[in-house]
């Protein structure tokens, strides 16, 4: 149980009417994680769903034995590993906090249930969670035309640049 | 009004109940669109979204610079300008037609007014979406590793 003011922290749910966050806050935990604690690791099953209240969290993924990329840092206000409110989907990075972290979590096994019994909720979460993909999407496109602005040769090389178009 | 056996050709809404189908087609429009015709541009208010029942679109993207790149072009059954279904307001692209073509288009603010007097159908909808995105991430995340992988400057540390 966490209290809905925290959850109104929360760049998701902040549009959320009351008794959403009534329902969510019945469901979510507080919790409070140390500097360099592993949340989850790549291609691990998930079922947490993270909201981050204070802190600072790294998504990384291996390139190599010896090489981690980050692919994201997460701030205060936004969540990750959305793939926990999706039916049977894998973690595609690992999340490490990199200072102590106050984090709210949802498990995916109890909001899946509550999904085919409250239609509004789920389509106010997936509203959301969709929100957030296209915002990555086009941060992604703008990276990549700003990278083709300034060496145009790399044109041949980027063969998924209609993966950035959301043509659905 | 648009009717169901066209809204069926759009990969978006095929799998919809045919209730659900009518409550789009009383909201959606097609229409006829000469070749070059501009949808939308680029940072533009766009109200509207676009699905491609026959022809052709390019979807282009502006630079800083000014230059234009193609980024996708749009084959039928497809839809596009997801921007308005968001609520945003401006597109992240130009969608110009690159051949005579036939097009659903439906208010994005009518379409989620839909979804929220059904939550079930917008629910489903929406989890399409995130599915189809998600899945895009992913892709292009894994492209953006096997290219650094495969750089000469990380290929030395190995």
């Amino acid at each position: 149980m966490v209290k809905i003011e925290d959850l109104k922290r929360i760049n998701l749910l902040k549009d959320f009417p009351n008794y959403l966050l009534e329902i969510i806050a019945k469901e979510a935990q507080l919790s409070i994680f140390g500097t360099d604690t592993q949340l989850f690791e790549a291609d691990e099953d998930v079922h947490i769903f993270y909201m981050l209240i204070m802190g600072q969290v790294a998504l990384t993924v291996k390139l190599t034995s010896d090489i981690d990329v980050i692919l994201d840092y997460v701030q205060s206000g936004s969540s990750f590993c959305s793939s926990a409110l999706i039916k049977g989907v894998k973690a595609p990075y690992s999340a490490v906090c990199q200072e102590p972290c106050e984090v709210i979590t949802l498990s995916g096994k109890s909001m899946i249930p509550l999904f085919k019994e409250n239609h509004e909720l789920a389509y106010h979460m997936m509203f959301g969670v969709a929100k957030q993909y296209k915002k990555h999407l086009d941060t992604r496109a703008q990276m990549i035309m700003k990278t083709l602005d300034e060496h145009p040769e790399f044109k041949e090389d980027i063969n998924d640049i209609e993966n950035l178009t959301l043509v659905i | 009004m648009v009717e169901k056996d066209e809204l069926k050709k759009i990969f978006f809404l095929k799998d919809l109940p045919d209730t659900t189908l009518g409550k789009v087609g009383a909201i959606a429009q097609l229409e006829t669109f000469d070749e070059e015709s501009i949808l939308f541009r680029q940072d533009q208010e766009q109200t509207l979204l676009y699905m491609l029942v026959s022809g052709k679109v390019f979807l282009n993207c502006r630079s800083a610079s000014g230059k234009s790149l193609t980024l996708d072009e749009v084959s039928a059954g497809r839809t596009f300008g997801v921007s308005a279904l968001m609520g945003e307001s401006s597109g992240t692209f130009t969608a110009i037609c690159a051949e005579t073509s036939s097009i659903i288009t439906v208010s994005g603010k009518q379409m989620r007014r839909l979804f929220e007097e059904d939550f079930e159908i917008g629910y489903a909808l929406m989890l399409k979406v995130v599915e189809l995105f998600k899945s895009r991430m992913e892709m292009h995340t894994r492209q953006f590793l096997h290219s650094l992988a495969n750089h000469p400057e990380i290929k030395q540390f190995q």
